[in-house]
């Protein structure tokens, strides 16, 4: 369980980037629910906490893919693979992620130093 | 540049009843237009954009102001927002549309920085691994914006010059006092019609156009049939606080005479029935009828090529009410392109070995000196 930052410093709408490895986004929903996924969308090296929150989904602000903060699924290209979904528990008004056990979809290049050209 | 030498002025001594014009280089010579550019236009106030084009945050409009071209959008807060249209990552051109909306972010197509409607960077590539790259140190860089009389007016420099001084001094000096074009409320007016015209001809021979009337009652039977007074070849810029008045017969400022539409209710006993015309410099032309009010913006392209976009703007209630404004539009539409095409036949022998001295102003053009006597002062030290 690795405490992610106090309930009051992420108000409803707005996003929380913790620095693990690899990064989660903690989301905080319009309606009040708390949700944490793989910060990296799947398709390239962008952060998710940077995208655009809609209901219970997250853009990818470079390509427009959608991520359900429920089930980590893909709605559409060009991101294809799903990002994990972590556990959240609030405790004495601080939000805790419990980190997924499943392997990460993390785009090619990240975590590897990153070569090749276009 | 300070390298480029002004073409000389002319020579020859000139009898009392006439003064020079510019050299005709000044209307062709590339290095004269990019000085333009340079010290006219990306130094002073611009007038950009109506500022109803933008109705919700994310429109946007790009424009070409000097050698920049800039995007000026609206913001989530609804203030009005001007950047270069410049990545900054490397330099792509963010958007190559005259118009558009995007949902809430400014993307660059080749390598997908990401600029909020504020001009902060909030996405790219990699982003997160460059912790080091603040997000509004490389955001969109800003323009400085007014808006005035329902106009985004912008200034390239990095130290605008007073607008109470520059625009507004303007609108005093040709009206007398800025009061008087506020009974017009040309914020509150809606534009009813839009007429883009693109003119072979350079910017200043429109606005020498503009400032005189001793063309009128050749090329413009249709206005002078309106107001009379413009036969004596005297244009309501002549004067300061002067304005034109309708002949007896005529109803209102139409194509025929014709009654207009429903008048401005602010304007005031003396405004009524009377047409007044301004020049805001470098490149806008505002005239006042009761009844509504002309506003042109000019876009200087090239030394022989200028936009001139013109709004006839009108009360909301006659243009939501799907009043007929054909006859009102009319009147100034042919008076657009009358003048136009003058300025059209000029043109193209401003390069004439015979124009190298350039020509001469009669006594009720005189006054077109001053404009040049700006423009030199402009471009010299
Ligand atoms: S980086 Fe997320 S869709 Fe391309
Ligand atoms: S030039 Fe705009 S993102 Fe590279
Ligand atoms: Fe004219």
């Amino acid at each position: 369980m690795i405490p992610a930052c106090p309930l009051r410093s992420l108000p409803r709408g707005e996003a929380f980037r913790l620095d693990a490895e690899p990064p989660i986004a903690v989301f905080h929903t319009e309606d009040g629910q708390i949700y944490a996924i793989d910060d990296t969308c799947t398709h390239q090296d962008a952060s998710l906490a940077d995208g655009w929150l809609e209901g219970c989904e997250v853009e990818c602000p470079l390509h427009a893919s959608k991520f359900d903060l429920r089930t980590g699924q893909v709605d559409a290209p060009p991101a294809k693979l799903p990002v994990r979904t972590h556990r959240v528990v609030v405790e004495d008004g601080t939000i805790f992620v419990i980190p997924s056990e499943a392997p990460a979809n993390l785009p090619p290049g990240v975590g590897v130093r990153p070569q090749g050209a276009a | 540049m300070s390298t480029t030498s002004l073409p000389p002025g002319p020579q020859q001594s000139l009898p009392p009843s006439l003064m020079s014009t510019l050299p005709g280089a000044y209307y062709t010579d590339p290095d004269v237009f990019a000085l333009e550019q340079r010290r006219i236009f990306e130094s002073m106030w611009f007038c950009a954009v109506r500022a109803a084009d933008l109705p919700r945050p994310g429109a946007f409009k790009t424009v070409q102001v000097g050698t920049e071209s800039i995007l000026i959008t609206r913001a989530r807060d609804n203030s009005i927002r001007a950047f270069y249209n410049v990545c900054r990552h490397r330099g792509a051109r963010i958007s190559t549309e005259e118009s558009g909306e995007v949902k809430r972010a400014f993307q660059c197509p080749y390598h997908a920085w990401t600029y909020d409607l504020d001009g902060r960077l909030v996405a790219a590539p990699n982003l997160t691994k460059m912790p080091d790259i603040d997000r509004v140190a490389y955001g969109l860089v800003n323009v400085a914006m007014r808006e005035w009389l329902g106009y985004v007016w912008i200034c390239l420099a990095d130290e605008p010059p007073s607008f109470e001084e520059d625009v507004m001094g303007d609108v005093r000096t040709r009206l007398g006092d800025v009061a008087h074009i506020d009974n017009y409320d040309v914020a509150g007016l809606k534009v009813g019609r839009r007429i883009v015209y693109d003119v072979k001809a350079n910017w200043k021979l429109i606005v020498e156009n503009f400032m005189e009337c001793y063309h009128c009652a050749t090329i413009h039977p249709e206005l002078t049939e309106v107001l009379p007074e413009f036969a004596d070849g005297y244009a309501a810029q002549y004067y300061v606080g002067h304005g034109a008045e309708f002949g007896a017969e005529i109803q209102g400022f139409t194509v025929d005479g014709s009654s207009g539409l429903d008048r401005i209710p602010t304007v005031s006993q003396e405004q009524d029935r009377r047409y007044y015309a301004i020049t805001i410099k470098p490149q806008v032309f505002v005239n006042l009828v009761p009844d509504h009010v002309i506003w042109h913006r000019m876009f200087p392209l090239a030394a022989d090529r200028t936009v001139v976009e013109c709004d006839w703007l009108y009360l909301p209630e006659v243009v939501d009410g799907g009043a007929d404004i054909d006859r009102s539009v009319e009147l100034f539409h042919r008076v657009n392109t009358q003048d136009f095409d003058a300025c059209e036949r000029c043109q193209p022998a401003m390069g004439s070995r015979t124009y190298a001295d350039g020509g001469v102003l009669v006594p009720s053009e005189h006054h077109i000196g001053l404009f040049h006597d700006w423009l030199r002062g402009r471009l010299s030290d």
